[in-house]
Parts: structure tokens; sequence; C-alpha cells
């Protein structure tokens, strides 16, 4: 299975091995703020064999550009919505805020996101641990 | 500005089925500040159309262009060197750019990705209101600069109707009863009497009732 991560550069650092126990081939792609993540590049990462991708950007208030994060949650639902007209299910692109250089919230989202890939139930409840604390 | 919408993708497909060489061509005019037609949007329908090919086992090769505008002949001159790499053309632009790509060009097979809706403003990021019917014969001299035509439900030339209330209109209750506003700014401006003078029926031929509307301009014209 193959996982895209379109992941905001100052959001955070993780690398693949930080990811171990996600199998299967996992690109990070990494961008100068969320606010340049295109829908494109959502759809690129489809059409070059992605099952799924996964959009990670800073918590809203702490985007070095202000809304580049809101942006991308912007650009993420007009993916979404293009997905679903050619016939993708739109669950198949995940979105997070992730907290600054918090690994283990970025890690574990993406484990979350993963799991739900794999089994196959793509309206499985998404929630991370940390979301359901709030 | 000219207000357009991207056609649903499937229709979009549906046209194109038969090619596998495509050109999709953007506008930099009216659509492009709509975020319809623009180089952005050309991207964007570009590879969504690419995706729903190769999912359906029939790989399709797509040009992307945008053109400053494509309502005038000589912007849509340089498609004719982007022509021969393809077998149809996908026009972001408004109506007027597809129409006259199929009089400039009739064995083109063009087709369009975007349906034109209306003369509106950019009243907030995302949010396009019409604000213009380009019927032809304005009379916004009366009305504070406030069009009854295109922003009145019922059309009405000596408003209100009476059905609105609290200043919303009774057909659609989201919408401002411009009427209502027209009279409070005509108030403030202490012109009110003005709406003392009856308009007449209105003569709907300028609005496109003798059929295709044409405009020349003597000082102009060869």
């Amino acid at each position: 299975m193959k996982l895209v991560i379109l992941c905001c550069n100052y959001t955070n650092l993780s690398e693949r091995e930080d990811l171990y126990e996600i199998e299967g081939d996992l690109k990070i792609k990494r961008f100068p703020c969320g606010g340049h993540i295109e829908i494109t590049d959502i759809l690129r990462a489809f059409r070059e064999g992605a099952e799924g991708v996964c959009v990670c950007v800073c918590e809203k208030g702490t985007c070095h550009n202000e809304k580049g994060n809101e942006r991308a949650e912007k650009k993420v639902l007009g993916a979404k919505m293009i997905l679903q007209e050619i016939g993708i299910e739109p669950e198949r692109v995940s979105f997070f805020y992730v907290p600054r250089l918090d690994a283990e919230a970025f890690v574990e989202d993406l484990k979350t996101f993963y799991r739900k890939l794999r089994s196959g139930d793509l309206l499985a409840d998404t929630t991370t641990n940390k979301e359901k604390e709030k | 500005m000219i207000i357009a919408e991207r056609r649903p993708i499937p229709e979009i497909l549906e046209n194109i089925a038969g090619y596998d060489k495509l050109l999709v061509l953007g506008c930099r005019g009216c659509v492009a500040i709509c975020s319809a037609g623009g180089d952005r949007e050309v991207a964007i329908l570009a590879e969504a159309i690419r995706l729903a090919r190769q999912r359906q086992g029939k790989p399709i090769e797509v040009f992307e262009e945008t053109f400053i505008r494509q309502c005038d002949p000589e912007y849509l001159e340089p498609l004719k060197e982007l022509l021969p790499k393809v077998q149809a053309v996908v026009s972001l632009a408004c109506g007027v750019g597809v129409n006259l790509i199929a009089d400039l060009y009739p064995s083109v097979r063009v087709y369009p990705g975007v349906d034109t809706s209306f003369y509106g403003a950019n009243v907030e990021l995302g949010k396009w209101v019409e604000k213009c019917r380009g019927c032809g014969d304005c009379i916004i001299d009366k009305t504070a600069g406030l069009c009854p035509i295109a922003r009145c439900a019922k059309n009405l030339l000596n408003g209100p109707c009476g059905g609105s209330q609290g200043g919303r209109c009774e057909v659609r209750k989201d919408m401002p009863c411009v009427w209502h506003m027209i009279i409070e700014r005509l108030k403030e401006r202490g012109e009110l009497e003005r709406l003392l003078e009856i308009v007449p029926p209105k003569d709907w031929r300028p609005a496109g009732g003798e059929g295709l509307r044409v405009r020349v301009r003597p000082d102009l014209a060869y």
C-alpha cells in the first residue's frame, strides 16, 4: 500500500524511521508551508499510485504565514470534492492539524489513518486519541 | 465580471471520451478572477482528467494552456500552434470564449469546461453575487445605483412589492430586498420623491428579446 504524506516543513521533521510501524510504501513530501500544498499535489499523488494521502499542517494560530494551514484545509476540501466526482472515496484523503514538532501526535495521526486504509473501512472513526481527549 | 462554475467532471469526461490528446485551455479574464478557469483551475482539471482516465484504463495526454483572454480573436491566435497536437479542446473560458473558438476554428472539437452563470461581484472570499443582468437598458440612475432587474426576485421596476419583511425578500429569505435598500438610500439622500416617477413597462428588446445583440461603434469599426 502506498501512502503519501504532504506536510508543512515546519510542522514536523519526522522521517521514515520514525514511522516504522507503518508498513508499505510511504512517501513524505514537505512544503515550505501548508498553504503551498495544492489540489493538484493531492490528485497527482493518487495518479502516481497512492491509496491514501495525508495532509498535515501546523495547528491553528501557529502557522508562520498566518493562514497557510487553513488554506490547506480548504484545498483538501476541494480535492475531496473532485475525487468524489471521479469515483474515488474522498475519505482516502485525510487532514490533520498537528502540534508543531510534536512527533508523537504526528505519528499517531498517521498510524490511525493507515489502519483505516488498511482495514478497508474508509468510514471508520479516525478521531485520534488526542482529539478524543479534547 | 462574468461568473462561471466548473461543470461536473463526469460531463466533461463524457464529452472527451473518444479522445486521447486534449488541450485544457484557461482564460485569465473574468473566469480566472472568479476561480473557475484560470491557470490554477486548468492545472486542477487537467490532473483530474488524467487521474480519471487512468482509472478507466484509457490514459489521456492533457496539455495545459491559459490565454490572456478568449473573447478577442487576436488572443486566440496562438491556438493555431497548439491545435495540431490535440484532438479536442476543453475551454474554461465563459461561453463567449467557447463560441469564438467555434466561430474561428470550425473544425475544432471544443467543449465547455464551465457553466457561465451571471454578472456578479466577489463580495467575500469564495462567494460571488449577481449584480447585473445585462439587460441593455440601465435604470440604476433612478434607483441609487442598485439594480432591481438583477437583484429583485420579481424584477420590479416600481417596487417594493409589499411582501418583504424586515428588509428581507419574501421569495428568498436569505436575500435582502433591493427595493427596501433603494428606498432607505434615497430617503437618506432626501431624494425619495424620485420614486414618484412611474417607470413604464420595460422594453426587453435590448435584453436580447430580438435575438443576437450586436454593438457597432462607427468611430472604431472599419
